[in-house]
């Protein structure tokens, strides 16, 4: 028997939490959706992706740089880490938390280090976000 | 879930937060409330935005942001006169708290804010503009 869109979504979803990718505050973050905000968790994912990528980018060009801005590159991962724990993104959070620590110690290896498991750690929940997104479309929205 | 004020004049929220994603949902929250919401992109737009003489009944800042942060400018908005704002300090830094309220912020949040967190601020500040009338 097919499963129904919204069933796909619920799947999703609590494998996301399951695997420690998303915490309470998506949660938070559903609750502020009603029918006047009806795409706002939509967006709201839609814009942490899309900023995500773009600061992903940003790091790997200053980490590259002969001489590191690590003021910079810590500039870029509180913005990472902040987009990343108001919609939930639990693991990205934490690894910001690390990138951080190595901004602080100025260690270029630390950070490019740091950065790969950010990287990975980002690519794989915004793949799962899109995929929400894709399977939301073509069933009922993400209303709680 | 209904929060709006009905038959009581809007109150006027500045979001001063350089997070998209945070300004969105800052934003979103303060409209459940239906209060007529004002961004600045860091410390210096807030700044910028009381020189000119805008007013406002709330104003929630996040800390660390580029130009100016958030309790620079909550230092200067204070020294600007505005005394009657209630401003708000955002952070997830632990450190946070201290800096606002020494910077002249009457209240401080632990970042993410929920809306249970917002809800009694707003309530306090619609109580006190239904009552200047």
């Amino acid at each position: 028997m097919a499963t129904s869109p919204m069933d796909q979504l619920n799947a999703l979803v609590s494998n996301m939490f399951a695997t420690g990718l998303l915490d309470e505050q998506f949660h938070q973050l559903k609750n502020l959706q009603d029918p006047s905000t009806p795409d706002f968790v939509s967006e709201v994912i839609a814009l942490f992706c899309d900023d995500g990528v773009q600061i992903i980018d940003e790091l790997a060009k200053l980490l590259e740089q002969p001489t590191v801005d690590f003021d910079m590159v810590d500039s870029f991962v509180h913005q990472l880490k902040g987009s990343s724990a108001s919609v939930g993104a639990l693991k990205v959070k934490n690894t910001c938390i690390q990138f951080r620590e190595f901004c602080k110690q100025k260690s270029r290896d630390g950070c490019i280090m740091t950065l790969d498991s950010a990287r990975t750690e980002f690519y794989d929940v915004r793949s799962k976000f899109q995929t929400m997104l894709q399977t939301g479309a073509s069933g009922p929205g993400l209303l709680p | 879930m209904a929060f709006k004020n009905q038959g009581s004049a809007a109150p006027r929220a500045l979001v001063v937060e350089d997070i998209n994603v945070d300004r969105v949902i800052l934003s979103t929250m303060l409209g459940k409330f239906n209060c007529e919401t004002t961004i600045a992109q860091n410390g210096k737009e807030a700044v910028d935005l009381f020189l000119e003489g805008k007013t406002f009944d709330i104003v929630l800042s996040d800390k660390d942001m580029p130009v100016m942060t958030g309790p620079e400018a909550v230092a200067k908005i204070r020294a600007m006169g505005a005394t009657e704002v209630k401003i708000v300090g955002v952070s997830a830094d632990l450190g946070g708290m201290e800096a606002f309220m020494s910077a002249g912020a009457d209240e401080f949040i632990p970042k993410p804010m929920t809306l249970g967190d917002l809800e009694p601020m707003l309530q306090e500040v619609i109580s006190k503009k239904n009552m200047s009338g």
